[in-house]
């Protein structure tokens, strides 16, 4: 009784020229996207999702390395996060898991895993546009404005999750661009952690000299689910 | 109406201290004066829940009966234990209706507000086989107010700490024929961080979850005949809970219902009622907009309940019968929704063999159409007078439990570490429940001493965590028999009340919960935290009327409860780490009040709860979710009072 109130969630994603969606809730996959595919599907009118998927290397290589919590080594590295206490500032390392490096494909201009983003040796710069709409005619704009690159990371791509209830998190060490990670960001505290979306414009510079616009519009798919991706863009910009 | 109630000359003349002569309906179906009650009822009055300032049956229990503990379980639904027993093996009752829908097995305690409720009925064990399935820990009945005067409209508020809120409004009419009463009330407390040390044992919480709440309940009496009295309801309830900042977590109870009692003649009555409850839970997606609900539990109940009572020998028959069509939609069952009948017929005799010896015996039947389950209970209770004033109890009553829809068709991946899995050839739970009772008042002074044995067979809950046969990835834990166990315990409550305004109540309970393990003898994974050993509350009331129009009273009250141990997992991601024993500490919490009465209409109230500032250390599941000494200003206004 009293269906009325509720809602049904519809599973079709309705995108529109300009707009990307993916599922990237996976703790183990970074999905890979070039822009000249995604303007391409739009052109020939296809639905097919413009991103490429990719799986995050956990198996041990055989080989033994035991490199320090700062060494920027291919693999999985192991924090406890003091998740139940101060929140996940306070954090330490345990262990590390040499893996092969991140696969990828040829071509592409950024990657998503939840809530990081990494470029293809890109630059980033977050704008205070909230609306695709005003942002002015080109990135020329955006000439003088500071961009920052990819850097090493090892706490945030949390890759392994058959410790959590003890903390315990086996992180991708990687390089990924904390500006436009940004756009979703997540806390610990509170406990299960709070998903924030910023909704600035960011302009990414691709080593190609290109520049493209990108906004994060929604981060949950129709049934809730989060780190689903609805996508703003605009390129070449 | 009489309903069919003894009340004797010499009982009136009695001494009302203690509540003796109130009336009490939930152990035997048929009103009877607390101290003549056969079977054991602890009463908790509306000047009690006044005393304690409650806002909900959570504040107030945890307040007034040792053995009475409320905790988390996963996700911070809050489970409460009952000297030994819990969730499914209590029945809330709200005059006399059962609630739909349940969190980790347990009824939505912020449902249960304490505003205009008359008293609370709680009868212990099974001995309230009558209640059938559900009750073989005990019920626990929520009796509200009856508009007695031609109007009443009464405000009350309250604040506290992280912007607690509480208001709430009554309006009641009176006439000839027809009574109304509305209820308002709004609840509302912001989420707060709690930082815990370093190093826990277990699971530990670190952000405690407020939520807004709205409970808006009309009842309407009609009494066209001095032999006729008709009662309608209706009542919604909603919770807001925001655990991830753009996806609230929404609750709502819709229930109505209406009952009919009729005088037949001096020494027959008849009851007979229909009750609609839904308890619903969606996720609002703030992005999109959507309120999508992934749970729904709907009640359809009927009821009659006839009562024979021999005035000539004070002997009284009742016969009665229920039917309910129980229907769940829960996103985790594999099959989406289920749904069964359940009916049951009673009869129970109450024999009042001289003055001083009653003997109440009682058989009931329940079938359940899921699996075509059926039962037969039967219960004896006798009750002893050899003086005034002491009543002697001694009793037997079998309880028993079908498995819920849930515990049979489940399925639900548990972030990860195993997937909960429902079990349909699951045999019902039975308990033997043995128990005796004496209570003595003399003069200023009342004591109360009881004792319990329960022997508990085929309990249903979650074993032991286990792989596939063919898959050793995934694991399951899947609803379960377990092994017999015992739980037994008793108490003891000593009170005074002084002439000069001085009363004094000390309640200590005794729990000794020996934890089940499965068929083959494994450590199952318990689902909570068992009950702790020992508890003990204590009040000192000092009540002054100064002046016609001021008077004040101050509690001062507290509880005790001491440590417990559990066995859990090591590594609920690897369960062949094996399993250490986790030690909760003990804690003791203190609350002190002043209350102010200006008149007749309006109370001051102001409390300092957590007077000790306590602050845990770990904010474990069964911890108290306090991070320190809690300053409330609450005001009470009887507007029809000024006037």
């Amino acid at each position: 009784m009293f269906e009325e109130l509720y809602d049904t969630p519809t599973e079709s994603i309705n995108i529109r020229e300009g707009q990307l969606y993916v599922d990237a809730s996976s703790w183990l996959h970074w999905y890979y996207l070039d822009f000249n595919t995604a303007n391409r599907n739009f052109a020939e009118g296809g639905t097919s999702s413009a991103f490429v998927r990719y799986e995050i290397p956990t198996e041990a290589l055989n080989h033994s390395a035991n490199p320090t919590s700062t060494t920027s080594c291919a693999g999985i590295y192991t924090y406890w996060y003091d998740v139940f206490g101060t929140g996940l500032s306070n954090h330490e390392f345990r262990s590390f898991t040499p893996t092969t490096s991140q696969p990828e494909p040829a071509s592409w201009h950024i990657a998503v895993h939840r809530n990081n983003v990494r470029t293809n040796g890109g630059a980033v710069h977050e704008t205070s546009y909230t609306s695709m709409n005003d942002l002015p005619e080109s990135s020329e704009a955006f000439a003088e404005a500071t961009f920052t690159e990819d850097v090493w990371n090892e706490l945030d791509v949390w890759t392994v999750q058959a410790q959590m209830l003890q903390g315990l998190i086996g992180n991708q060490g990687i390089k990924v661009n904390p500006i436009l990670s940004s756009w979703l960001k997540v806390s610990i505290p509170p406990v299960p952690p709070t998903f924030t979306l910023n909704n600035h414009v960011f302009i990414i510079r691709m080593n190609d000299g290109t520049y493209a616009a990108v906004q994060l519009q929604n981060y949950q798919s129709p049934a809730g689910t989060k780190c689903c991706l609805t996508i703003n863009y605009k390129y070449p910009y | 109406m009489t309903l069919g109630i003894t009340i004797s000359v010499s009982a009136q003349q009695q001494d009302s201290t203690y509540y003796l002569n109130d009336v009490v309906v939930t152990g035997t179906r048929t009103p009877k004066l607390l101290k003549d009650a056969p079977i054991q009822t602890r009463l908790i009055t509306a000047a009690d829940i006044e005393k304690v300032d409650a806002t909900n049956v959570e504040d107030l229990l945890q307040q007034e009966m040792p053995g009475a503990e409320f905790s988390y379980a996963m996700n911070q639904k809050k489970h409460m234990n009952l000297c030994g027993f819990g969730g499914q093996g209590l029945l809330f009752l709200v005059d006399g209706e059962r609630l739909a829908g349940e969190t980790m097995d347990d009824v939505d305690f912020t449902r249960l507000n304490m505003a205009n409720v008359e008293r609370i009925e709680i009868v212990r064990g099974a001995a309230s086989a009558l209640y059938g399935s559900n009750a073989g820990g005990g019920v626990i009945n929520i009796i509200t107010k009856e508009q007695t005067t031609p109007w009443t409209l009464h405000l009350n508020g309250r604040l506290a700490r992280h912007n607690e809120r509480r208001y709430g409004g009554a309006y009641g009419v009176r006439g000839k024929w027809l009574q109304n009463t509305l209820n308002v009330n709004h609840t509302s407390t912001d989420n707060f961080n709690v930082h815990n040390a370093k190093n826990p044992s277990t699971q530990v919480v670190a952000t405690v979850y407020g939520d807004r709440t709205w409970n808006i309940k009309d009842r309407l009496v009609f009494t066209p005949t001095e032999k006729l009295k008709l009662v309608g309801r209706a009542g919604f309830f909603y919770r807001e809970l925001t655990r991830t900042a753009d996806a609230p977590e929404r609750y709502r109870d819709f229930n109505a219902g209406l009952r009919g009692f009729w005088d037949i003649c001096k020494s027959d009555n008849l009851e007979l009622s229909y009750s609609f409850d839904q308890y619903d839970k969606s996720d609002y997606y703030k992005i999109p907009h959507l309120d999508v609900r992934d749970y729904s539990n709907v009640q359809n109940t009927f009821r009659g309940v006839y009562n024979h009572h021999d005035w000539d020998t004070g002997n009284i028959l009742t016969i009665g019968t229920d039917f309910m069509h129980d229907y769940l939609m829960n996103k985790n069952m594999g099959c989406l929704s289920e749904s069964q009948n359940t009916f049951d017929a009673f009869i129970q005799y109450d024999w009042l063999i001289n003055a001083q010896w009653e003997l109440v015996s009682a058989v009931r039947y329940d079938y359940f159409s899921d699996h075509k389950g059926a039962r037969f209970t039967p219960k004896v209770t006798a009750r002893y007078q050899p003086i005034d004033n002491l009543n002697l109890r001694l009793g037997y009553g079998m309880g028993f439990r079908a498995p819920a829809l849930k515990e049979k068709y489940y399925n639900f991946d548990m972030v990860g570490i195993w997937i909960i899995r429902g079990n349909p050839d699951l045999k019902s739970e039975l308990s033997h429940n043995f128990n005796a009772s004496a209570d003595y008042t003399t003069g200023h002074y009342n004591l109360t001493i009881a004792a319990y044995y329960n022997d508990v067979r085929n309990k249903l809950a979650t074993g032991v965590p286990h792989y596939q046969s063919n898959d050793n990835k995934q694991l399951y834990l899947d609803y379960t028999n377990l092994e017999n166990y015992a739980i037994y315990g008793g108490d003891v409550t000593v009170q005074a009340r002084w002439d000069n305004g001085l009363s004094t109540r000390l309640s200590y309970a005794y729990t000794n919960e020996r934890l089940p393990k499965d068929k083959e003898g494994h450590t199952i994974n318990n689902q909570y935290i068992p009950a702790r050993r020992h508890s003990l509350t204590a009040r000192v009331d000092w009540d002054k009327q100064f002046t016609r129009d001021y008077g004040l009273l101050l509690s001062l009250s507290g509880r005790f409860l001491s440590d417990v141990k559990n066995v859990e997992f090591i590594d609920y991601y690897d369960i062949s780490q094996g399993t250490n024993t986790i030690h909760y500490p003990a804690y003791t919490l203190w609350k002190l009040s002043v209350t102010q009465r200006f008149g007749t209409a309006c109370r001051l109230t102001c409390t300092a709860d957590n007077l000790l500032n306590y602050k845990p250390k770990y904010y474990y599941f069964n911890s108290p979710m306090t991070d320190g000494i809690n300053l409330m200003l609450g005001l009470s206004v009887d507007i029809d009072r000024l006037f």
